[in-house]
């Protein structure tokens, strides 16, 4: 088993890690008070793919997670004086994007995060767009992607939004409890219930 | 083997990847998956799983990052140009306020003379001097509205060109 996945702590110097980080982290906030555009430009070309994919995994819809990826930079451009560089920009990043999510939602009608994308509902999750194949698409086995993503859509949004963060985004639990607006103990138990549905939805898993 | 070992064993799989374990735990799940192949089996899934997970692509819109870079530059310049007007609105508040501070002896003492003069009852010039003071919130709070009526109809002729 060398290929398994252990503990997921990042496993370099974690003093520099986290000197580095927070300087980053610093120097995105003083920017952002300053609504220094140049630095907007890089940021959202730096985590273009990241915020997609995870809009793309709690609205389902391609459109959809356009318009708030948008949006979502719109609001960090407003609201960029209250990130106070003591968090990973990403988490704030995503709780900008998630909280954007919800509160169309709730204008639309009441029902919560777990109806957005829930198997069944009328916007299934379309995460393959055949009309753009990317390169690292092409390169991985079709038959594992498709497999991958069918099983995704099994999953309720919840367990699939803190899996994706968890295993996608490498947040740590805490930064997940942030992003999420909810107790250590929350974040906890919707990684086990979705670890156990991921792996019961995938061929062959448990069931 | 008994069935408290296996769901041992799964509660430690799952728990390896979404915290961590202790050494000794770890040595103990290595050494059961040595022996258990069903439990291997699962170990082996989770990992496919989330090997799977880590890597599932999702192409990217063409030129979404360049659509977003000019709203946000054009949502900056917006509020860049109404800042001093923010300012100005901002100054005009607080010297209201400090000049209403200022003359609040002088406005009692005239409403006061008022009614004297007027024969209206002391309840109703009181109230009146207590309406005085409102002014100037009303007159921000005025201000305030019309500004996030006028930015809510842009936001919404933004997202319709979107």
């Amino acid at each position: 088993m060398s290929d398994s996945i252990s503990c997921l702590t990042p496993h370099r110097p974690a003093y520099l890690f986290c000197a580095l980080m927070g300087d980053e982290a610093k120097s995105i906030a003083r920017g952002l008070q300053k609504r220094d555009p140049d630095l907007l430009d890089r940021l959202i070309e730096q985590y273009q793919y990241r915020l997609f994919r995870y809009l793309m995994y709690i609205t389902g819809n391609k459109e959809r997670a356009e318009d708030f990826f948008q949006e979502t930079w719109i609001r960090v451009l407003e609201r960029g004086h209250q990130y106070d560089g003591k968090s990973k920009f990403e988490a704030w990043l995503f709780a900008i994007a998630r909280h954007l999510v919800i509160d169309w939602q709730r204008s639309k009608k009441p029902q919560s995060l777990d109806t957005l994308t829930d198997p069944g509902q009328d916007h299934p999750l379309q995460l393959v767009n055949e009309n753009e194949p990317s390169p690292l698409h092409q390169i991985l086995s079709q038959e594992k992607e498709e497999n991958v993503q069918a099983s995704l859509q099994k999953i309720p949004a919840i367990y699939r939004e803190v899996l994706v963060l968890r295993f996608q985004e490498e947040l740590q639990i805490e930064e997940m409890a942030g992003v999420l607006s909810v107790p250590l103990s929350t974040v906890k138990s919707r990684l086990y219930r979705g670890l156990e549905a991921v792996r019961a939805a995938l061929p062959g898993g448990a069931t | 083997m008994s069935a408290d070992l296996h769901a041992r064993a799964e509660q430690l799989i799952a728990q390896e990847r979404v915290e961590c374990i202790s050494q000794a735990q770890r040595d103990w799940l290595t050494a059961h998956l040595q022996d258990c192949a069903p439990c291997a089996e699962l170990a082996r899934q989770t990992d496919h799983a989330l090997r799977g997970l880590r890597t599932a692509a999702i192409p990217l819109p063409s030129g979404l990052a360049s659509r977003t870079q000019f709203r946000v530059r054009l949502r900056a310049q917006e509020l860049r140009e109404r800042e001093p007007q923010r300012r100005a609105l901002c100054l005009a508040c607080a010297l209201s306020w400090a000049f209403g501070i200022a003359s609040a002896p002088y406005v009692w003492r005239l409403f006061a003379w008022f009614g004297e003069r007027t024969g209206v009852p002391k309840l109703v010039w009181e109230l009146g001097f207590g309406l005085w003071w409102t002014i100037p919130a009303l007159f921000a709070a005025a201000v305030l509205l019309m500004e996030s009526s006028r930015k809510g109809d842009q936001l919404d002729w933004m997202s319709q060109g979107s």
